[in-house]
């Protein structure tokens, strides 16, 4: 008897320590999952605490940050997928790698919305579940140019005094992002081909590449304005960062003066050309509202974050989809658009 | 009370064995099962390392290719194909040289037509717009193609197997802007290189899967069955890992995707040293386990003895104690408890036996009390009777008579008295018995004889005394009437008793006198002869239910009292 009560006790706490591993798994609120190439990039940052505060009242993702590796994604994606997932929300690093990611969710059944970096349409069209919320790349440098056609009178035929020489062409320099990357590419492209379309004659006096990056963007400016300073008319920049990193230095060189002293730079004096980026960055809105920057285009991130959050609860079954305020265009996207953004002078 | 378990020794000994057993298995298979987990996390999770770097070595080399192919499309933008042709081609061609791994670069126009790059091969006419990678790059423009189905470079004067890496492109011709294919051609073997510098174990290979699921490129030497057998695997695989036995050998696949491509590197690593692991493991348990187990038994087995065997011998005694043997001493060594235990058993037992002894010398007093009552009841009913007599000699003045009478009276209570002594010489008894008849043949005038007879070897054997006398004074009362009577008395041994009888002749007792007379000796109607009873009761008391009194009479003849004294007993049970 005492040898049977010693394996019922021995038994017991076997089944204890069985019990443990088990428990803490049914939970009321949906696994999803919010994967960010990098949150070292300030607008990423901006980006997922949009979703995470548009999100707070449906459901609490879980947020990811792969530090702008693939692999390190690729691991992030495959321990949530483990866990079964309601949802995952994926800004991919390499948007080809999303062809692998799409065939996974199918293979699991998961949904999966992407943002930010846009797979390939052949590989969203693999698994129906899969959707894509971001804007057309085209048109942030058609808008771009909308700006700056507007700043010089809108008629290619007659240009206004911001053609600082006459001459009926716009001396331009373009600061590129990135040589090859996909964006930085679509954007000079379509800037150009828009001028080209509305018929104003653009002379580009330089195309440099600064990699999205400020201080490349203010040390290459230097080269720049050595070579080009009394020509140049426009700056057009891929981003935000590359253009106020060409401000500082154009400031540096005796540019943008306060002329009138109404405490803001005057864009009637020569030493002001205008100077538009992308992204709608808050330094840029400051800038512009200074009187340096002229104008940007902004991305908009909040749109865009509720409409994933408003995707996601239509996936996750809470909300009816006929309610919807981004509604899906062939089922698969939602375009936000972008929104140009100037001072009033 | 339940029927009697298993020893105290046994269960204890059961117990201590099954609760380490119990607990030594448990804690043996959750080790297992830890260790077992932990050796497949590291394992795997060293594989998934070993992946990661050469899908980043793959990655630093597509890097570099990207990175070049930009160079060249920046420069196509910047410099015109037309006016500056010759820097554009020497820079198409330095690029070509530079980087071994380079085989040609090529840019066509949208319609497939050489604008840059080395001679075409003469079979492909002069256009391209057939091949796939330049289909892949009209049709998405916005990112590089790799293929990698075994094609051999298009240059004419080189015939090597090549991966062909082509984008759309926008370049400058004649002052504007066209679109056009960039073509650059890898020599295959650059994968090889960088596939051949990992270990992947025994058997571990390393497959590459476009997105069409094809397999581009398998890193095992020959034409293997490992690949046959992971290949179908890493079909179905899209990120993540799996285990999976290839060939007989644990193999992990894990997967990754490369980076500007939509293809996937699969590692197969050979990861069967875990099961080795496992097995050694499993072993060293065993062998814990046994020898633990065979300590935890002898231990057991030695505090179990130790326990029950104290217990064993304390039962023992115990049990001849319940037999009535007081005299074992009980000496226990053992555990305390039980030792405490025997000592107050032990005190126990003397008090039983102070409280037994006490008892007895209680009930051995009480008999001779009860014995010396008896004895000293003869006394006044003769003393009565003789004075009686005595009174009656003298009144008719015979004086002899009262003399002799007074000196047999004067012996018989000397003989009576005996110093005290309750037991005396048979002939002494004898001697009792003749004062006795000397004074009641004077009393009763010669109306009776008697004669005396002992068998001679009688005459010093103890007998208890005065219990003849009794008998004697009955025989007279019955046996002598008006005419002559006879009185016989007679001792002799009989078989294992002395034996006296005394006869006297008369008309005899009938039977249902004889039968009061047995009530009357046992004790029942006090009535009529208190001497019979006297001796009756005295000779059960000492000599236990052997002796005997017993009557018989023949009709108008005779009447024989008989005494019977078991030998052995005849001084008595008592010291």
């Amino acid at each position: 008897m005492t040898t049977s009560r010693a394996l019922s006790s021995a038994l017991l706490v076997a089944a204890s320590i069985a019990s443990l591993s088990l428990g803490a798994c049914d939970r009321e609120e949906p696994a999803v999952g919010l994967f960010l190439y990098n949150e070292a990039d300030p607008y990423i940052r901006e980006f997922a605490k949009q979703i995470m505060e548009e999100s707070g009242n449906t459901f609490t993702p879980v947020q990811y940050d792969a530090g702008n590796s693939q692999l390190i994604q690729n691991e992030q994606l495959e321990s949530m997928l483990s866990k079964h997932p309601a949802l995952m929300m994926i800004n991919p690093v390499d948007r080809l790698s999303s062809h692998s990611i799409v065939r996974k969710l199918q293979a699991e059944g998961i949904p999966g919305i992407f943002f930010n970096r846009e797979p390939l349409s052949a590989d969203l069209a693999l698994w129906e579940k899969t959707y894509y919320v971001g804007a057309r790349a085209e048109q942030s440098g058609q808008l771009q140019a909308q700006l700056v056609m507007q700043l010089f009178g809108g008629h290619p035929k007659n240009l206004n005094d911001y053609d600082r020489n006459g001459d009926g062409r716009i001396q331009a320099i373009i600061l590129k992002g990135e040589q090859g990357h996909q964006d930085a590419e679509i954007r000079t492209r379509e800037v150009l081909r828009s001028f080209e379309a509305a018929g104003f004659m653009m002379e580009v006096l330089a195309l440099e590449i600064a990699n999205w990056n400020r201080d490349e963007a203010y040390a290459k400016m230097g080269n720049l304005l050595r070579d080009y300073q009394l020509q140049v008319e426009l700056v057009v920049s891929n981003n935000d960062a590359m253009a106020l990193g060409a401000i500082s230095m154009m400031r540096q060189a005796g540019m943008f003066q306060d002329t009138n002293q109404n405490g803001r730079i005057d864009r009637a004096d020569d030493l002001w050309i205008p100077v538009v980026g992308i992204d709608g960055l808050q330094e840029a809105e400051k800038s512009i509202a200074e009187g340096y920057l002229y104008g940007t285009v902004k991305n908009d991130s909040l749109s865009m974050a509720k409409a994933i959050v408003e995707l996601s609860g239509i996936v996750l079954g809470r909300i009816d989809p006929a309610t919807a305020q981004y509604p899906l265009e062939d089922g698969t996207y939602i375009w936000i658009d972008y929104r140009p953004f100037v001072s009033e002078e | 009370m339940r029927k009697p378990s298993i020893s105290i020794g046994l269960s204890i000994f059961i117990a201590t064995l099954g609760i380490v057993a119990v607990i030594l298995l448990l804690t043996s298979l959750v080790f297992r099962a830890v260790f077992s987990q932990t050796l497949d996390d590291v394992v795997e999770s060293q594989s998934r390392e070993i992946n990661k770097q050469i899908v980043m070595n793959f990655e630093g080399y597509i890097n570099s290719v990207i990175e070049t192919a930009n160079y060249i499309q920046f420069a196509s933008f910047d410099l015109d194909a037309e006016v500056d042709a010759a820097t554009l081609t020497e820079l198409y061609q330095t690029n070509a040289d530079m980087k071994k791994d380079v085989v040609a670069v090529f840019l066509f126009d949208d319609s497939g037509r050489p604008v840059i790059g080395p001679t075409l091969d003469f079979s492909l006419g002069d256009s391209v717009v057939e091949l796939p990678w330049f289909l892949l790059a009209r049709d998405l423009k916005e990112i590089f193609h790799f293929s990698a189905a075994g094609e051999s470079s298009i240059a004419g004067d080189r015939d090597e197997g090549v991966i062909s890496v082509s984008k759309s492109i926008e370049y400058t011709r004649n002052g504007l802007v066209a679109d056009g294919v960039l073509l650059i051609e890898l020599n295959d073997g650059s994968i090889t290189d960088l596939a051949s510098k990992t270990n992947l174990g025994d058997g571990g290979h390393l497959l590459i899967l476009d997105d069409q699921d094809s397999l581009l490129y398998s890193s095992e030497s020959a034409p293997g069955t490992m690949s046959a057998a992971s290949y179908p695997l890493a079909r179905s695989l899209y990120l993540g890992g799996m285990r999976a036995e290839i060939e007989r050998v644990d193999m992990y696949l894990y997967v990754n995707t490369l980076l500007h491509t939509r293809w996937r590197i699969v590692t197969v690593s050979n990861v069967d040293e875990i099961n080795g692991a496992v097995h050694r493991l499993s072993g060293i348990l065993m062998a814990i386990f046994v020898a633990a187990v065979a300590v935890s038994a002898a231990v057991a087995g030695i505090i179990s003895l130790r326990v029950s065997r104290p217990v064993t011998q304390l039962r023992k005694v115990m049990r001849r104690i319940e037999e009535g043997d007081f005299s074992v001493p009980v000496v226990v060594a053992g555990q305390k408890e039980i030792v405490l235990l025997a000592h107050s058993f032990s005190s126990m037992v003397q008090k039983i036996q102070e409280l037994m002894a006490r008892l007895v010398a209680e009930q051995r007093e009480k008999r001779k009390t009860e014995l010396r009552a008896l004895q000293n009841q003869i006394n006044p009913h003769f003393l009565y009777n003789t004075l009686d007599s005595i009174v009656w000699l003298a009144e008719n003045q015979r004086t002899n008579d009262v003399i002799t009478t007074v000196v047999a009276l004067a012996r018989l209570f000397r003989i009576s008295i005996s110093k005290g002594e309750n037991f005396i010489p048979v002939q002494d008894e004898i001697a009792h018995v003749k004062n006795y008849l000397t004074i009641q043949t004077i009393r009763y005038q010669g109306k009776f004889t008697y004669e005396l007879e002992l068998e001679p070897g009688m005459a010093d054997m103890k007998v208890m005394k005065l219990i003849l006398q009794p008998l004697v004074e009955n025989a007279i009362q019955h046996g002598v009437g008006d005419d002559d009577g006879h009185i016989a008395i007679r001792g002799m041994i009989e078989g294992d008793g002395m034996v006296f009888r005394v006869s006297n002749t008369g008309y005899g007792i009938p039977g249902s006198k004889i039968a009061e007379m047995y009530e009357t000796m046992r004790g029942g109607a006090e009535h009529p002869s208190v001497g019979m009873r006297n001796v009756y009761q005295r000779l059960k008391l000492y000599y236990g239910e052997q002796s005997d009194i017993t009557i018989s009479s023949v009709q108008d003849e005779s009447t024989t009292m008989t005494i019977f004294i078991p030998l052995d007993n005849r001084e008595g049970r008592q010291p």
